[in-house]
């Protein structure tokens, strides 16, 4: 805990800011705010800027959300350098949370307390329009998590402009509404009785409630118009050729065990998947899970570690056809045509130690 | 004709269906550690449940209760690698060993070679 530091904040000569940024309208004045009052206080001031990174920043997807940290890491550094004017300003700017896992507001509360705890922060400021990451409607907001781990903060006293809201995520909010909407209805529909007047309309009052409710957490990377629905296209083509090497490997395994002497090969191999991390790395983890005869047992960024039982079943798996179709549902048809994980060496077998 | 037809339909499926939940249970109580028995465990959620939904889709007929086996089965579909994922990694987090065969490539009847100790699992 760093509560601390906060009441010399005054005295000492050199007071340490942080400031939590996030694209919000208020950013601006935030960053204004704290520089001021600031230099208010101490001769001299040490400003941190952080943006903490959303949990799913690591998907290549999310490489927007870096360069939008960048970005406006450097439009703050430019904001208070011309706020500072010709006062004794140092600027620190920092992106957290990268390599953790950042979920709810108190994960952020939790981060921003150790990062203040770190760098002896005196006094903490926070935009009122900070939105870290995945904020449902569901969660607690920061301002309590941040209250019950004992960081003092203080608020901006910003203006907000009479609409609130970010302009650039209104599209992706409603794309995000009304996947929600009709995927809920969808299924309410098909539980129910779609001729039936009554469950038509308690279904659009339900689906409304749960996309309104849940659209924020279903989602987390933004949704793609045009491809999404092909990859639910795409997945149902999938599924076939999955049954299929289902059926296969099922077979193959129940030979082996019902054989007397159970010629059993038990062998760990680890496979590099050149699919992003995320739903496809999932879709293929799981793909080889229900395939009988292998059996992921971790998973970390694109590397697979694979317990494989029979030698038939290694092969398949390094001869990545699972990973093709997870590359065919995700990317096309194009995507779909790479060597397979042995011919780029990107598979071996490893003994126990390495897990 | 056709309920003849759709009743041997019946029976060949749940039979297959049993056969394969059958060759689980065998396997589980065959295989030596608890890597291989998360493998034949899913073979009674894959093919077992498979053909037992398949045959209770034929059973009813073209009828609202045949959507209802499918969404079972793509549910069972999800849940099962997610559950046995989990026991296999907590199984290495928890420091069980797998029993592996010392060479992959000239193993036959290996199997009782390897590790002894299972690990802590309290």
């Amino acid at each position: 805990m760093s509560t601390d530091g906060h009441q010399e904040g005054a005295a000492v000569a050199v007071e340490r800011l942080l400031v939590p940024l996030s694209d919000t309208v208020t950013v601006r004045q935030t960053v204004g705010y704290a520089v001021q009052t600031g230099l208010e206080d101490a001769d001299s001031l040490e400003c941190h800027l952080v943006v903490a990174m959303p949990y799913d920043a690591d998907v290549p997807e999310s490489d927007r959300y870096r360069d939008d940290a960048e970005n406006l890491l450097s439009r703050a550094r430019s904001w208070v350098e011309e706020d500072a004017g010709t006062a004794d300003v140092t600027i620190e700017t920092a992106t957290i949370g990268v390599d953790e896992y950042l979920f709810g507001p108190r994960d952020y509360a939790e981060i921003f307390d150790a990062y203040a705890a770190d760098h002896e922060i005196d006094r903490v400021v926070i935009d009122p329009e900070y939105q870290p990451g995945v904020t449902a409607q569901l969660l607690q907001p920061l301002e309590r998590e941040l209250e019950r781990i004992g960081l003092t903060y203080e608020e901006a006293p910003v203006e907000r402009p009479a609409r609130r809201g970010r302009l650039v995520g209104e599209t992706e909010d409603f794309d995000r509404l009304f996947a929600m909407f009709w995927i809920s209805y969808g299924f309410y529909l098909v539980l129910g009785d779609p001729t039936y007047w009554f469950d038509l309309l308690t279904g659009a009052a339900v689906a409304g409630i749960v996309a309104v409710s849940l659209a924020q957490v279903t989602f987390t990377v933004p949704l793609d118009r045009v491809q999404s629905p092909i990859r639910v296209v795409r997945f149902a083509i999938y599924v076939p050729y999955l049954l299929w090497e289902i059926i296969k490997a099922n077979i193959a395994v129940s030979a082996v065990i019902l054989r007397p002497s159970m010629p059993i090969d038990p062998s760990l191999s680890r496979v590099n998947s050149r699919v992003r991390s995320g739903l496809p790395l999932t879709a293929l983890a799981n793909s080889i899970t229900l395939t009988p005869g292998t059996l992921t047992v971790r998973a970390t960024n694109q590397e697979l570690l694979v317990h494989s039982l029979i030698p038939d079943a290694r092969e398949d798996l390094f001869d990545g056809g699972l990973e093709r179709g997870i590359r065919f549902v995700f990317y096309g048809r194009d995507a779909a045509a790479i060597p397979s994980p042995r011919e780029r060496d990107d598979a071996e077998i490893v003994g126990g130690e390495e897990l | 004709m056709i309920e003849t037809l759709q009743f041997w339909a019946v029976v060949a499926l749940l039979g297959l269906g049993v056969f394969f939940t059958f060759v689980s249970t065998v396997g589980v109580l065959r295989l030596p550690d608890i890597y291989a028995r998360a493998h034949t465990a899913s073979q009674t959620d894959t093919l077992g449940a498979g053909f037992a939904l398949a045959a209770v889709a034929v059973a009813f007929g073209w009828q609202q209760a045949t959507v209802y086996s499918v969404l079972l089965l793509f549910f069972v579909f999800i849940t099962n690698p997610t559950a046995a994922h989990a026991i296999a990694r907590s199984a290495a987090e928890t420091g069980v060993e797998p029993l592996l065969t010392e060479d992959p490539d000239d193993a036959d009847d290996d199997a009782t070679t390897a590790v002894e100790s299972e690990g802590e699992i309290q």
